[in-house]
């Protein structure tokens, strides 16, 4: 269609804004993200970051061992509310409490 | 919606052990065995389809079976462009088929941006694009994509007028974002919530193996042989990692090996990822997202067997659909028995590559190789290739053979060193001689060390399960040594 060369699939980045963000004068791997909004995306870098760091060194010259990964945080897979929301195992036996509290809230508000 | 090309199905029929179904056109509308019966397809490969069940793909009734996931079941009946990207609106389907890539979000059973290839059918599921309109193949928003022909910048793309820019604020945000919330449950009911799983002290497994694959369920089955306790993990549906990918594994292979695994005493779970790891929770914890419950977990040893995730090669309109993984084409073929081309083209020359085009040769699927491909044509699906020499050549498929990246993330949460290697992949977790990363009784092995291929990571596997069991096993003495 348009002829894009995609490197950030979910964030619909291409080549082109790397090579644009490059000539702006940013060199960091945490830089690019920040400017282009690659590896921001549902898949979280898995397909994008290893392009972007070897444009990286490939571009400005930078050995490859020098180029660290951006931050990965979690959750590293999507993860539904109500499992990250469980009482703890050893908080068992206060789960009852907890449950009062929250209708104290309730016929508070 | 959905547009669908009538066409026979391209699943295998299945005609025996050792048999190929007949190449070409026509293997029978449907034609997928009896429902129930495992089926022998591909090279009399077993092939667990399962119980025959339809889909409803907005409101469209699609064949599919229980063994099948959603990405699957659409494909083999023809489904092309699946939803829309986020930005441009360019037409998406899957390009990894094992769950990483992101390209097959759609909205599945009233729930936005679901996996459609880690989704496994049932009866009746519904299923739907998202963010295209009216449809996913003739989206009016792909408008966007020919107003910005390279890209955009959108840290300058005001207007001179304070006014303009309040109208284009309000344009964009209502625009953006990806798939709409999800529908509401009758009656509002709360969901439950699950208590979490905590396994530390004396109920925490000697050896977590991170991954299933190849080299997770062979280090996996070391370290229980050894005498440790073991728990391993998949983010799969079903474990084998790339097994399920490789002509010469495949799903029996990868049963085979979980079998193996389970027999010397090793608990292993599938669907089941890591889902970060919190350094600072009390010495360390790894929270696993089991499909019921939350798992809280303090290994004694833990073994990154993580695997890559596949990769795209840079060239225009590389994500065009049917421009997918030479790996995802693989599990098309080898784990779920469906056809993944008529014309297929085979670029890049990753080690699997080779043995990729023979498998789809034998498929009778004509295959052209090339070392790369230049452009991609074709509007909701690929239709043609520029290759390398600058040839055109006619095919429906374009299978892009990149090394896969190792799949580093949790061990970088845990905070292993790893260092970029472009030749191997990606940045890969530093180990020494015997599997050990930068951190005591942290190991990993396999691709996630740089890309090796099955086989080399099952031995790589066994090597780092057996030292990882002895780390353990030295850790449990200096416990009971401890007052």
């Amino acid at each position: 269609m348009s002829g894009k060369v995609i490197v950030c699939r979910c964030e619909d980045v291409t080549l082109h804004d790397v090579e644009h963000t490059l000539a702006r004068g940013y060199r960091d791997i945490e830089e690019v993200k920040r400017y282009t909004g690659f590896g921001t995306g549902p898949c979280q870098g898995k397909e994008c970051l290893r392009v972007v760091a070897c444009l990286l060194a490939e571009r400005t010259g930078v050995a490859p061992s020098a180029i660290a990964p951006f931050t990965t945080r979690p959750p590293i897979a999507s993860v539904p509310l109500r499992l990250l929301a469980g009482p703890g195992a050893e908080d068992l036996t206060s789960a009852r409490d907890d449950d009062a509290t929250d209708e104290d809230h309730g016929m508070a508000g | 919606m959905i547009d669908r090309r009538l066409q026979p199905s391209l699943r295998f029929s299945g005609n025996g052990p050792g048999a190929l179904a007949g190449p070409g056109p026509g293997d029978g509308p449907g034609a997928a065995g009896q429902p129930g019966a495992p089926e022998a397809g591909t090279r009399g490969r077993l092939l667990a389809r399962g119980e025959a069940v339809t889909l409803d793909l907005e409101g469209d009734p699609v064949p599919a079976f229980r063994g099948e996931t959603v990405a699957v079941a659409l494909f083999a009946s023809g489904a092309r462009a699946l939803s829309r990207s986020l930005k441009y609106h360019r037409p998406r389907s899957f390009f990894c088929l094992a769950g990483h890539c992101g390209a097959c979000l759609m909205r599945i059973d009233g729930r936005p941006n679901v996996k459609a290839c880690q989704t496994p059918c049932s009866d009746g599921l519904r299923v739907a694009s998202q963010n295209a309109w009216p449809s996913a193949e003739h989206d009016a928003f792909g408008v966007v994509d020919w107003l910005f022909p390279r890209g955009m910048d959108h840290h300058h793309m005001f207007t001179g007028s304070r006014a303009m820019n309040a109208v284009l604020r309000k344009v964009t945000r209502q625009m953006s974002g990806l798939g709409r919330l999800p529908d509401p449950r009758p009656g509002n009911v709360r969901p439950e919530t699950p208590p979490l799983r905590r396994l530390a002290g004396a109920s925490a497994p000697d050896v977590l193996v991170v991954g299933a694959g190849p080299a997770g369920l062979a280090a996996a089955t070391a370290a229980a042989r050894a005498g440790a306790r073991v728990l391993g993990i998949d983010d799969g549906a079903v474990p084998g990692g790339s097994l399920l990918a490789d002509p010469g594994h495949g799903l029996a292979a990868a049963a085979s090996s979980v079998r193996e695994a389970r027999a010397a005493g090793a608990e292993v779970r599938a669907a089941s990822p890591m889902i970060g790891y919190f350094p600072e929770d009390g010495g360390g914890l790894a929270a696993i997202r089991t499909p019921d419950a939350l798992w809280l977990v303090q290994p004694r040893t833990t073994i990154y067997a993580t695997g890559g995730y596949d990769q795209n090669a840079l060239f225009e309109d590389n994500d065009r659909p049917g421009v997918i993984s030479g790996r995802a084409a693989g599990r098309l073929l080898v784990r779920f028995g469906v056809r993944p081309a008529r014309r297929a083209v085979v670029a890049g020359d990753a080690p699997y590559a080779a043995a990729l085009a023979a498998e789809l040769a034998a498929a009778g699927i004509t295959v052209t190789r090339t070392p790369r491909v230049q452009r991609a044509h074709g509007r909701a699906w690929v239709s043609a290739a520029t290759l390398a020499d600058g040839s055109r050549v006619t095919c429906d498929l374009i299978a892009v053979c990149e090394t896969p990246a190792p799949a580093s993330e949790p061990a970088r949460q845990h905070g292993c060193a790893v260092t970029l290697q472009p030749a191997r992949g990606g940045f890969c977790i530093d180990t020494d001689a015997a599997g050990l990363t930068s951190l005591p009784g942290v190991f990993a092995c396999g691709d996630v060390t740089g890309y090796q291929g099955p086989d080399a990571a099952a031995l790589d596997g066994a090597r780092v399960g057996a030292a990882a069991a002895a780390a353990a096993s030295a850790a449990r003495a200096r416990e009971a040594a401890t007052p």
